[in-house]
């Protein structure tokens, strides 16, 4: 056991490495930038991947709390700017242009750094714990629990659409300052910022590790594959459930804040259906019950479908190919690419031996009717 | 490990010349794929059917234009990837592109940042005074200037303001307010729906019983061609309490059907009926390249002729001069005979001077040009607001 753990850690460690290092070989600002934005979501698929893959909660939502993340950094950088329209005292354009005369409330604590950070997770987090609280609490599960995350999505987002006096509208909230923090500025195109969000992914990364391998992602798995026998012996089911999909709000909190640094601006097309499905896909091709496979899956899909996308003879057809590949890989690669690359190495006896694959493939076929039930 | 970055690795290229082995690099930025890919490839087309004419005709000075043609997909985050790869990546001196203020928001900072320019067609709200972007649509005083005293007089007093709820609406209206009370008019009512809204049936009913004379949308997307439609099946007559729009095209007239649209004004810079030489061969040159069925609008034009402007002031550039910032400022000023007639890049604020016209659609999806400007209209990107003004320094109390 403690062969496969440290082994496991080792692989984890290479990886992060691996994306650590990338600033000293690419020296383009706007491939760095690029490669963030996937470690990005790479970061998103973490967090899918612990609420899904590890407590079988499908949230389809998941873009909602990214969404509130990317925006909690928004206001804070809107705020640090200083506004063409009004001066330097002066209230964020949209809101002038929206015949907005003070700040309102929910804008003031955002001049605080610290407060804004500290927003940017728990926010998110709260959302999802009381979002989470009604949903288990009440027993929904499966199917039923991943509409109400996608509707709950559609919420936030018609409200934000709506409210645009306080959010700037359909075109989101634009003109930021750069992050600055301990005197370092973190521009969106240079090796720090890279280094700031490889250091998050990188952190996740291991939290979730240590989250799923502790004894309450021991009961998630079990709770993710008979949730009644582990009601049964007395576990608050609906506390550990809330628990996952709270973290996991954080950890998608986490990942917008650094979204809205590496673009510049926050829309309402951050918190939209198009992309909670997409992470989805990028979970399921990377694999699901590998945290370090849905990361890689998502940076890989994303990465082929910019390349694809910027191929002249894929111009007006990559979404096609794109979508004729997603259903090939789930055809043939129900696991994803973490269950096919699993699959290679148990065909090495030596791994086998360990049981490292086998214990991880056996908790997914177990799992399978429950989770196409959900699906 | 070191966190203080290099914030300038970008500029190991800025050695480099823009014009090089005797093409200059210019970025397109349309969605083709997406929720408004419709209209977007519609500008796409005009773009590079402008870019291919230049070429035709030996290039800028012997420099052959390559367009790098990327797909943002409707959505904002990708226009900024997009933008960025055009700017940083591929290098390319100017990006003409996007259709929503949504998207055109998203791409700005890589421009300001990155000392580029952006070319923008479509018209929009105006309040915006970037030194990096050349606006060729109109803005609301160039719609609205002669269109609302035009309504007043021959329609009456009774307005009632209907859009889609979002910024660029709002700021039509609030011009439309400050004309209206100026010639006395008065404003009975101002709603807003949802974006992507397409049941009017209770706007309808307040247009029954309020009976206005004028009704001015400001609904865009696919809500214009609902709203249209569903004014239609009511019964209501366009011949006593009309639609006036500043949005709707014959792109947006395609979609409902000539029959929905018939007997409703807009107003514009551009209509496709216009009799002109040049339109002439904007219209003919645009369906022998595209398909014969293909309708030319006021958006499609200015990305039509803005890539001629781009080409003037390249013109104007020795080949090692070429660069962002030296073609805005060649462009200052520049004049080129458009399809809508001769028009002009302001240089204070770089928008242009366009040539207004008032439009009566018809059964068959065209429009009868019923008025135009005597002259081209000044662009003023903050006409709402006399005490701000757009100048070649930045924004401006007076």
């Amino acid at each position: 056991m403690s062969g496969k753990v440290s082994r496991q850690i080792l692989l984890y460690g290479v990886v992060c490495l691996a994306i650590l290092i990338v600033p000293v070989l690419v020296d383009d600002a706007f491939l760095l930038n690029k490669y963030a934005r996937y470690l990005i979501f790479g970061m998103l698929a973490i967090a899918l991947s612990l609420s899904w893959g590890y407590a079988g909660i499908l949230n389809l939502g998941q873009a909602t709390t990214f969404g509130l993340g990317s925006y909690c950094m928004a206001m804070f950088l809107k705020l640090k700017t200083v506004p063409i329209h009004t001066g330097s005292d002066g209230l964020p354009d949209f809101m002038v242009w929206n015949n907005v005369t003070e700040l309102p409330w929910i804008w003031v604590p955002f001049h605080s750094m610290p407060i804004a950070l500290l927003a940017g997770i728990l926010v998110p987090a709260l959302f999802a714990a009381l979002l989470g609280w009604f949903m288990f609490g009440g027993r929904i599960a499966g199917v039923y629990a991943a509409i109400i995350t996608l509707a709950a999505m559609v919420v936030v987002n018609l409200i934000i659409i709506d409210q645009q006096s306080y959010t700037g509208g359909f075109n989101g909230i634009t003109d930021l300052a750069r992050f600055e923090i301990f005197g370092l500025t973190f521009d969106a195109y240079s090796a720090s910022t890279y280094y700031l969000v490889a250091i998050c992914l990188t952190v996740t990364l291991f939290l979730a590790l240590a989250v799923s391998r502790s004894k309450t992602g021991l009961i998630l798995q079990a709770v993710r594959d008979q949730e009644e026998r582990v009601r049964f012996f007395g576990y608050d089911v609906a506390l550990y459930k809330t628990f996952v999909f709270a973290l996991s709000a954080a950890i998608a909190g986490l990942a917008g804040m650094l979204y809205t640094i590496i673009m510049e601006f926050a829309s309402p097309t951050f918190l939209g259906v198009p992309l909670s499905l997409s992470i989805v896909i990028w979970v399921a091709v990377g694999g699901r019950q590998s945290l370090l496979g849905a990361m890689l899956g998502a940076v890989l899909v994303t990465g082929v479908q910019g390349a694809l996308s910027e191929t002249e003879a894929f111009l007006e057809t990559w979404t096609l190919v794109m979508g004729g590949l997603f259903v090939l890989i789930v055809l043939f690669m129900p696991k994803g690419l973490a269950g096919a690359f699993e699959a290679l190495v148990r065909r090495f006896p030596k791994a086998e031996r360990k049981g490292g694959a086998r214990h991880a493939t056996e908790q997914t076929s177990k799992s399978q009717p429950h989770l196409g039930g959900a699906l | 490990m070191s966190l203080v970055g290099f914030p300038h690795i970008w500029s190991k290229n800025s050695s480099l010349a823009f014009a090089q082995d005797g093409e200059i690099k210019v970025g397109v930025l349309f969605s083709l794929t997406g929720t408004t890919a419709i209209i977007e490839e519609s500008l796409n087309k005009a773009t590079l059917m402008a870019i291919e004419e230049i070429n035709a005709n030996g290039g800028i000075n012997g420099l052959k234009i390559t367009p790098v043609v990327e797909d943002p997909a409707s959505d904002p985050a990708t226009f900024a990837e997009k933008a960025r790869k055009l700017v940083l990546s591929d290098r390319c001196v100017s990006v003409f592109g996007s259709y929503t203020s949504a998207s055109r928001k998203a791409v700005l900072p890589v421009f300001e940042k990155q000392e580029n320019l952006f070319w923008y067609p479509t018209l929009y709200e105006g309040r915006e005074c970037s030194k990096n972007v050349i606006y060729t649509g109109a803005v609301p005083n160039q719609q609205q200037d002669d269109f609302i005293p035009w309504l007043v007089e021959k329609f009456g007093k009774r307005w009632y303001l209907i859009g889609s709820n979002y910024i660029y609406p709002k700021e039509e209206n609030n011009y439309c307010k400050k004309l209206l009370e100026g010639l006395g008019a008065e404003v009975i009512a101002e709603e807003y729906v949802p974006l992507g809204h397409s049941e009017f049936s209770s706007v309808i009913n307040k247009f029954r019983s309020e009976k206005p004379n004028v009704i001015f949308s400001t609904v865009v997307g696919d809500s214009v061609v609902a709203l249209h439609r569903q004014y239609r099946a009511a019964g209501l007559d366009p011949a006593t309490m009309p639609m006036a729009s500043l949005t709707t095209s014959e792109n947006e007239v395609a979609a409902m059907g000539g029959d929905a649209a018939a007997g409703h004004f807009t107003s514009a810079p551009y209509f496709m009926v216009f009799d002109s030489p040049e339109n002439q061969r904007f219209v003919e040159a645009y369906r022998s390249r595209w398909g014969g069925d293909k309708v030319t609008h006021f958006v499609s034009e200015s990305a039509y002729f803005q890539i001629h402007l781009f080409k003037q002031a390249v013109a104007k550039l020795a080949a090692s001069d070429i660069g962002p910032l030296a073609i805005r400022e060649a462009v200052k000023g520049e004049e080129y005979k458009a399809p809508q007639g001769l028009v002009k890049v302001e240089p204070e604020n770089l928008h242009c001077w366009l040539r207004p016209k008032i439009g009566q659609c018809k059964p068959d999806g065209q429009f009868e040009i019923l008025t135009q400007s005597a002259d081209w209209l000044e662009p003023n990107p903050y006409s709402a607001y006399p005490n701000q003004k757009c100048t070649a320094e930045g924004l401006k109390e007076v």
